[in-house]
């Protein structure tokens, strides 16, 4: 029986903390006082996960006929699906994409569908590389469809093949990919790792262009977005829900959700996941041994160990049908798990930010990546209010090198250097450089034909969080390279003893704190 | 000349013509016992010779790549495995690739009328392999009942469903046996295509041949097949059969490829053309060569 | 020599630099002028030539002993003055000038060696004329420019380098480029971009910049962009929006200023450049080691820019130099002063001045008891 998420009072006697600092951890002993919120035990996985996904082909939900009765010979179907910025870290084979793909097809085979294209709807992320796409599907998929280009991934600039379905009664272009708008039958498959995904968000950011997501991939989109791991309160999911539902009037759309559990560490970090004063005297070896090695070991091949890790996390539910009712029932599996109760706000909050963001799978988590992950995602995993106060303070440890990955973000290292070196002011920096980075001819080259980001994908990360930008007042980074930290506007301390002295000059004495104990991960229901 | 080996007491004695003989109890072939060779110590020593001998000498030998293991994902033991046959490779090529969690508790049915011959014979085949005897054609109620006495205390099954090795490389029938366990204890058939042992070690040969560098042998798990609702031995039987041959053509061209011919039906049968001996030996050489681009004559 | 090359500045400890009292140079004929410097600056070159590391190519047109210093601003009998230092045909009294003298284009004078002094590129490096690091010395009336009695010493010491800025400027024939690239942020790069803005007039000039102070005093001079050296590529590249051709940039900057003078910002200038376009040398180089086939395929001119005379426009550089010097506020670079006897310390200032958070380090010697 897994438990639930709870909120520590730490106390005296209360073990220090382990804080995630990248490929790596400190162990932090919190003021008494101090309140640490514990994400809940994963539930337990599905004991048959093909059957249930049969199941759930076979009795969709909301205005939707089984998928067999969907299928025909001669019909054109697409069937596209999230890329490898979910789960994370990867999830160990086979992936859920894989094991529904696989039940697809089959269910295709019988009824004689010959014209299937698989799609990578990654929206302005970069390209999967060979090897990632044979671990999210399995050989058998890969090398059927690959060979004979019929597994594709989603190119936003290939004007020639997107399709401006329409405009929604706000203005906002629904511009999707040709050959998913002009199928029979588009099936969208999953992962949904946080509450943020899926539901029509699948479709408007995975297959559209920069002219569709501009109207809610901006600031003023973000601010109010608050959060966006809570679709009802986020300017972000209206916005993309009006899109959505203009594009299912025009597609016939069968949608399939995954869910998976926070079973996330494989067993050697295993103490990862469990209650310092529960680790057992295997799991404090283990964390001696580990964090002491890693700190012996130069940072790539930290990166290498901790990117080779892939996840026990299984599925947890699956439905399919009607993309707004599975969306429903998705919502529900995601928070069963991530829920987590939380009575006021701190005004310090504190959080260890670990190696990987969506965005860094197989890369490095640049400076702007940090502040994505940070500021942006664990921040926005609350619902009802933020876990710290108007103009609290943020604290977050990593260790913020200057480095960046030249191959996946090039767009990203000219953001940092050049454009945070005038403002950080997101509506600034929006208004002034957003164009011409969407519009430069290489960045455009180098996603298309390389692994690159979008060029205008290093806006969004500073977008991302522009709500928490407003909202706090001081963003220091513990054990940050000062350079780097300062780029951005924020203020680097060695310890984090040093930085609540720091935070105390913004929010008083004896400031209150809160600790997100995240990964894995968690939503904060704060009232 | 004697023609009863050494005399007594050295060999064994004579009887007098005068008391009667007991009745003969017959302890080879299937009435081999095999039970000691699934005590703790057998055991051990199995898993060494599996894993530290037969192991490495295959990996030199035949090169084999294992495909779709991950369908083996969230299945619990025990379970029968079931195979086409070409080789003596294919038995401990199968026991040294099965996940470890099946490998260990596994049994093999082997033929009766020739692993388990002699008394020494049947002690070789019990201890390093963990065969049980098992007749070709018609298998009797003592080993049918030894079978599914061990599928039920958790012991993995290793079958060849064909009743011995292909003598020219085309596959033969399938018998029944593997699902008719399947059903009386309630556990899955887990189908392999197995290819190119024969190549290596084909029926008849001596020795096997040391495989070229590119020529390895590949094994390609299914997915486990479960008897379903009202599923009778022979239509379970029917569905192995199938599954193998799917198995076999995704291997040879790809698995979207023969996931469609399986639901039209026209998946390649493995037992191949229905003709004479050269037609079916021209066959498959063309089979053969077609797949690696090597022309068989001139 | 050893010791000055391998830590910037160390020369003066070791080499042959040396604080002495010394007679007062004769004043070598008519029209020649008696001057009492005021502040004297540490330029770039003459910390090389104290390094050991300046070009063999000067050693026929240097005569030792010499005392260093050209950039000064000193008393004389006809009031303050800015010496323009280049010893050519005129104060060496040779009559005819050579061609260049006689087109006012003094800089390239090639009697350095020739006349009534001896060899001598400029004042500061002539064994007749002494030089800025002292209380006195000799200057002809030919090189004598009147400071206004409302421009301040800081401002007038800071002339000569601006003089050899507006001739960098001006030395590539271009008309409004639309993007210019200076490297380095010392003096002369920061003159340069000062020079640059009134002069060449840009659409956009970006300038690298090691450290922050440099950084600060080179948006304030007029460039549009800094960014630190090693991101130049990068910057130019988003500025013409063009591809990257390996590491060099496909379109370029139209005009690209190397007032570091390195292997690197060499090397950095021919692959920032666009493809038919200038690179303006006014850093000195010294022997470097350059791979030059992008220079040769992508058909680009390298050209030198050393110093000041008289410019296209008819005008003398030091004129428009007072300009820039007022327009520009450069004394606002003159970050340090030293009196002569603490010459080790200005030297070791001069020489990590970037690191220091400093520009320019001069001498003053107005309070010099010996003046």
């Amino acid at each position: 029986m897994s438990r639930p998420g709870f909120v520590l009072e730490v106390d005296r006697s209360t073990p220090p903390i382990l804080f995630h600092q990248g490929e790596g951890f400190r162990l932090e002993k919190l003021p008494a006082g101090s309140r640490v919120v514990y994400p809940a035990e994963p539930v337990a996985p599905l004991a048959d996960p093909d059957g249930a996904i049969r199941q759930a082909l076979l009795h969709p939900v909301g205005d939707s006929q089984p998928l067999p009765s969907l299928l025909h010979a001669g019909m054109r179907l697409t069937i596209a699906m999230d890329n490898q910025a979910v789960p994370l870290p990867p999830m160990a084979r086979p992936d859920n994409r894989q094991r529904v793909v696989e039940i697809v097809l089959d269910m295709a085979a019988a009824a004689g569908v010959d014209d299937v294209e698989l799609i990578i709807a990654h929206g302005l992320h970069r390209r999967q590389t060979e090897a990632e796409l044979r671990h999210m599907l399995g050989d058998r998929i890969y090398d059927a469809f690959a060979p004979h280009g019929m597994l594709t991934q989603h190119d936003a600039e290939d004007h020639d093949n997107l399709i401006l379905v329409g405009r929604t009664d706000q203005g906002e272009h629904v511009e999707i990919n040709k050959r998913a708008v002009t199928s029979d039958l588009l099936i969208y498959v999953n992962v949904n790792l946080v509450a943020m995904d899926g539901g029509h968000k699948s479709t408007m950011t995975g297959l559209t262009s920069y002219r569709g997501l501009k109207h809610h991939h901006n600031v003023t989109g973000m601010q109010h977005s608050r959060s966006f791991m809570d679709p009802p309160n986020s300017e972000l999911h209206n916005s993309v829900w009006r899109q959505g539902r203009l594009l299912a009037s025009a597609v016939k759309i069968f949608q399939i959700e995954t869910t998976i559990n926070t079973d996330t560490f494989p067993s050697q970090f295993s103490f990862l996941q469990k209650r310092e004063w529960e680790w057992s005297p295997r799991d404090r070896a283990s964390y001696l041994a580990v964090s002491k090695s890693l700190e012996r070991v130069p940072p790539r091949m930290a990166r290498s160990i901790f990117h080779g890790m892939k996840s026990p996390q299984k599925m947890t539910s699956v439905q399919a049908g009607e993309v707004e009712a599975v969306h429903q029932l998705t919502l529900e599996n995601v928070h069963r798990q991530h829920l987590v109760p939380v009575h006021g706000q701190a005004d310090v909050l504190t959080m260890g930010l670990p190696y990987v963001g969506p965005y860094n799978v197989n890369s490095i988590l640049n400076p702007l990546l940090v502040m994505c992950l940070g500021l942006g995602y664990f921040f926005n995993l609350y619902r009802g209010k933020p876990l710290v106060r108007e103009g609290g303070v943020v604290i977050m440890s990593h260790p913020t090198r200057w480095e960046f990955h030249p191959v996946h973000h090039p767009s990203y290292i000219d953001f940092f250097e050049q454009v945070l070196a005038e403002t950080t002011d997101p509506l600034e920096i929006e208004k002034k450089f957003e164009e011409d980075f969407a519009t430069d001819p290489w960045y455009i080259h180098l996603y298309r034909n390389s692994y690159a980001y979008h060029g205008v994908h290093a806006f969004y990360m500073w977008y991302w969080g522009a709500h928490a930008l407003q909202h706090v007042g001081q963003v220091i980074i513990v054990g940050g390279e000062p350079r780097a930290v300062r780029r951005m506007g924020f203020k680097p301390a060695s310890t984090l003893r040093d930085a609540l002295e720091m935070a105390e000059d913004v929010v008083g004495r004896d400031p209150s704190i809160t600790h997100m104990h995240n990964p894995p991960i968690f939503i904060s229901d704060v009232t | 000349m004697r023609l009863v080996g050494p005399r007594f007491p050295l060999g064994k004695p004579n009887w007098p013509a005068s008391i009667p003989r007991p009745p003969v109890t017959r302890r080879t072939g299937v009435d081999y016992e095999t039970e000691w060779a699934r005590n703790y110590g057998s055991r051990l020593a199995r898993a060494v010779i599996v894993d530290d001998v037969l192991r490495p000498v295959l990996h030199l030998i035949a090169s084999p790549t294992v495909h779709g293991e991950d369908r083996l994902a969230g299945l619990e033991p025990p379970a029968i495995f079931v195979a086409n046959h070409h080789s003596h490779l294919d038995t401990s090529l199968l026991l040294t690739s099965l996940p470890e969690r099946f490998r260990h508790k596994a049994v093999v049915a082997a033929a009766a009328d020739y692993f388990f011959t002699t008394r020494a014979k049947g002690a070789v085949s019990a201890l390093a392999i963990g065969a049980i005897p098992m007749e070709r054609t018609k298998v009797g109620r003592r080993s049918a009942d030894l079978a599914a006495g061990l599928l039920a205390d958790g012991w993995n099954l290793i079958m060849f469903p064909e009743g011995g090795r292909s003598p020219d490389g085309w596959g033969r029938a399938f018998r029944g046996g593997a699902a008719y366990l399947a059903l009386r204890c309630g556990r899955p058939v887990v189908p392999l295509y197995l290819e190119g042992t024969g190549r290596l070690w084909k029926r008849g040969k001596r020795w096997p041949k040391v495989a070229a560098k590119g020529e390895g042998v590949h094994l390609v798990f299914g997915a486990p097949l479960w008897p379903e609702e009202g599923e009778d031995a022979r239509r379970l039987g029917a569905r192995v059969e199938q599954t193998v041959g799917a198995l076999a053509d995704e291997w040879s061209t790809d698995w979207w490829s023969a996931r469609r011919r399986a639901a039209a039906g026209t998946t390649p049968a493995l037992t191949g053309p229905a003709a004479g001996a050269w037609r079916r030996a021209w066959a498959l050489d063309a089979d053969a060569s077609s797949r690696s681009g090597r022309r068989a004559w001139p | 020599m050893v010791a000055g090359g391998l830590v910037p500045g160390l020369g003066a400890r070791v080499g042959p630099l040396r604080l002495a009292d010394i007679d007062e140079p004769d004043l070598p004929g008519p029209g020649w002028h008696r001057i009492r410097p005021r502040l004297a600056g540490i330029c770039g070159s003459d910390l090389t030539t104290i390094d050991g590391k300046s070009s063999r190519y000067f050693e026929p047109i240097v005569s030792f002993p010499f005392v260093p210093g050209h950039e000064i601003v000193a008393d004389s009998d006809l009031g303050r003055v800015v010496v323009e230092p280049v010893l050519n045909c005129i104060p060496r009294g040779i009559d005819p000038s050579c061609s260049f003298c006689a087109a006012g284009l003094t800089g390239s004078c090639q009697n350095l060696a020739l006349g009534q002094l001896e060899p001598g590129l400029q004042i500061g490096s002539c064994a007749d004329t002494g030089g800025g690091w002292s209380t006195a010395m000799v200057a002809h009336e030919s090189q004598l420019h009147a400071v206004p009695d409302d421009m301040s010493d800081e401002a007038a010491v800071m002339v000569e380098p601006a003089a050899c800025a507006v001739h960098a400027a001006r030395r590539p024939e271009a008309d409004q480029p639309s993007t210019v690239v200076v490297l380095g942020a010392g003096t002369v790069g920061l003159c340069t971009i000062a020079a640059i803005r009134r002069h060449l007039r840009p659409g956009t000039l970006l300038a690298s910049a090691k450290h922050p102070e440099q950084r600060k005093l080179a948006l304030q001079l007029g460039a549009d962009v800094v960014v630190e050296p090693d991101g130049i590529r990068r910057a130019v590249r988003r500025l013409s929006r063009s591809p990257m051709v390996g590491t060099g940039v496909g379109e370029g900057a139209e005009v690209v200023f190397d007032c570091v003078g390195s292997e690197t910002s060499i090397d950095d200038a021919l692959n920032i450049v666009r493809p038919r376009e200038q690179v303006v040398l006014v850093g000195m180089a010294g022997r470097t080691s350059v791979d030059m086939t992008v220079l040769w395929h992508k058909e680009i001119r390298l050209v030198g820019a050393y110093t000041y005379g008289v410019e296209t426009t008819g005008d003398r550089t030091f004129d428009m130099a007072f300009d820039l010097v007022r327009d520009a506020d450069l004394s606002r670079l003159v970050s340090a002063t030293y009196t002569l006897d603490r010459y080790r310390e200005a030297i070791d200032h001069a020489a990590n001045a970037g690191a220091r958070g400093a520009v320019k380090v001069v001498f003053d010697l107005r309070g010099e008891r010996y003046r």
